[in-house]
């Protein structure tokens, strides 16, 4: 008899990579064990393609169904879901698209499972109150350069070549179109972000962008408007940082103390 | 009639805005716990709504708590804090396991019945509900296959790992019919197996039917209303175990909110002419 680890490790390979050997421990009775053991293969692609599917409603509209099919499946082979949350089976599909792509027309649909990953993370980050922008007017203008932030949890930065927020908004229900989109018009720099309502896209220009990235990835302000200033001649800085409160993403605001 | 005990629906993605806006006239919800472990956003927000309307049950799916692997703690955390905070009237697991050296199938696999499989369940059970603070129910799955060196009924089995472990039983009736009609078993010896106290809420659900090598297979897709079969088994069952919880099911091809309420109106029917024999 086998000891319960080792029947489920087999039945797990059977399920996986064509292992037969847990076929002996299966009953026939009327219908043989490999017809029983791919009802519970089938019920795993199934899922896992309908559970990819959910997530990724702009990659299987762009390639169609069958083709989404069969991407999820190679996916599937290649990143079992490791977690008993189906929310995280999408985690590497967009790095996975990226190296099945690489170089081919089809590059650009990486970058749309970014933003669609990103969308899902939104969706479920924690919530997290809005700094005021009173927490401003205590900060000395000498500390402006050196002050840090946090960001709501469910802000997300994607970058993209291509036009990904067209691409995106053309394939949603809502706004579903045939248009035909130029993937050389020019990428998008976006911010994905949650209000009270919903996740929503903003395009920024490349600099505001920048700027907003290098803080939300922890660098102080003067740090992040250089990178700002770098892109663009003349970067209203003034503008770009009233902007970022209005988007009302920041929730901390740190002054370090200065090292001597 | 207490509200727990007319019949209860599963809460469903599609149905969240709706849920909110009318408050359907059903006794209580089911909500899968991993799809509200959100920290945040507005399937939680809805969860919450619900629950300050309505008795409210947390039905896991992903603990793989029969698994050899050593229990997810991550996983055990969620439901634990998602316990704490909504405080449920049931909090529900299935006798099974979904995943071996850390790959998930994210299904509910059948355990084999053997003394080994049952120590390691009382245990798991044991484990989980300590983090709990509370008892956990345990709910029968469908099969499409049995292991050979099963030795124990599933019923039985089922009633040792509640007797040795504490918990309470979550009998799903179709999957007692889905499993006997798969492997010939009689469904009512099933219900008979399973100690009277134990039961503490029951599922219904429809399940559809295949042909897989020649032969008729039943598979619990929860994508149809619960058959007849189904509904005169819950009379039995109702007959045994009196008028415990019950949910209808429905998780693919989920179809409008009002058919699940009439659904619901159904099993309300069955649990009150229940009621009107009892007393």
């Amino acid at each position: 008899m086998p000891a319960l680890r080792e029947l489920q490790l087999a039945f797990v390979a059977s399920m996986f990579d064509e292992s037969d050997a847990v076929r002996a421990h299966v009953r026939e009775e009327g219908m043989s064990a490999e017809a029983r053991l791919g009802i519970y293969r089938n019920n795993l692609r199934e899922g896992f393609i309908k559970a990819l599917a959910l997530g990724f409603p702009v990659i299987e509209r762009l390639g169609g169904t069958d083709y989404f099919r069969q991407r999820a499946l190679e996916y599937l082979a290649a990143h079992p879901s490791r977690s008993g949350n189906l929310h995280y089976i999408g985690a590497q599909f967009a790095p996975f698209l990226a190296r099945k792509f690489a170089g081919t027309q089809y590059a650009y649909f990486a970058d749309v499972a970014a933003l669609e990953w990103a969308y899902q993370e939104a969706q479920v980050a924690a919530d997290a109150d809005a700094l005021s922008p009173e927490a401003f007017a205590n900060v000395a203008a000498e500390d402006y350069e050196r002050l840090t932030f946090e960001f709501h949890p469910a802000c997300h930065f994607v970058q993209s070549r291509y036009p990904i927020v067209k691409i995106w908004r053309a394939n949603q229900p809502e706004t579903l179109s045939d248009e035909v989109i130029d993937l050389d018009a020019g990428g998008d720099n976006v911010l994905v972000l949650r209000t009270p309502e919903c996740v929503e896209l903003h395009r920024l220009p490349a600099a505001r962008f920048a700027l907003f990235d290098a803080l939300n990835r922890g660098e102080d302000l003067g740090t992040a408007l250089e990178r700002g200033e770098a892109l663009e001649s003349g970067f209203d800085f003034g503008a770009a940082l009233r902007h970022l409160v209005e988007l009302r993403i920041l929730t901390t605001l740190r002054v370090p103390a200065l090292s001597t | 009639m207490n509200e727990a005990l007319r019949a209860g629906i599963g809460l469903r993605a599609i149905h969240h805005r709706e849920v909110i806006a009318r408050g359907p006239a059903v006794g209580w919800f089911e909500a899968h716990s991993e799809n509200y472990f959100a920290r945040g956003g507005s399937p939680r927000e809805v969860l919450v709504g619900v629950r300050r309307n309505y008795p409210l049950s947390l039905h896991g799916v992903g603990l793989s708590i029969g698994s050899t692997d050593p229990l997810d703690a991550t996983h055990l955390a969620e439901i634990v804090r998602l316990t704490r905070e909504l405080e449920p009237m049931l909090v529900s697991e299935h006798l099974c396991w979904g995943s071996v050296g850390g790959r998930f199938t994210n299904d509910l696999l059948p355990l084999p019945y053997t003394e080994e499989a049952l120590s390691h369940m009382v245990s798991r059970v044991s484990q989980a509900q300590d983090a709990l603070g509370r008892q956990m129910l345990i709910e029968n799955v469908s099969s499409y296959l049995q292991f050979e060196h099963s030795q124990i009924d599933e019923w039985d089995f089922l009633a040792e790992l509640a007797r040795q472990s504490g918990c309470g039983l979550l009998l799903d009736v179709n999957n007692v019919y889905v499993s006997a009609m798969n492997h010939g078993l009689d469904a009512l010896r099933f219900l008979n197996g399973i100690p009277h106290e134990a039961v503490r809420e029951m599922h219904l659900a429809g399940h559809s039917i295949h042909t897989v090598g020649g032969r008729e297979i039943r598979i619990d897709t929860h994508s149809a209303p619960v058959c007849d079969d189904v509904w005169s088994l819950y009379s039995a069952a109702l007959e045994r175990f009196g008028p415990v919880p019950t949910l209808i099911e429905w998780d693919s091809e989920i179809p409008a909110l009002d058919v699940l309420v009439e659904e619901a109106h159904k099993a309300d029917r069955a649990l009150e002419t229940h009621h009107a024999r009892a007393a």
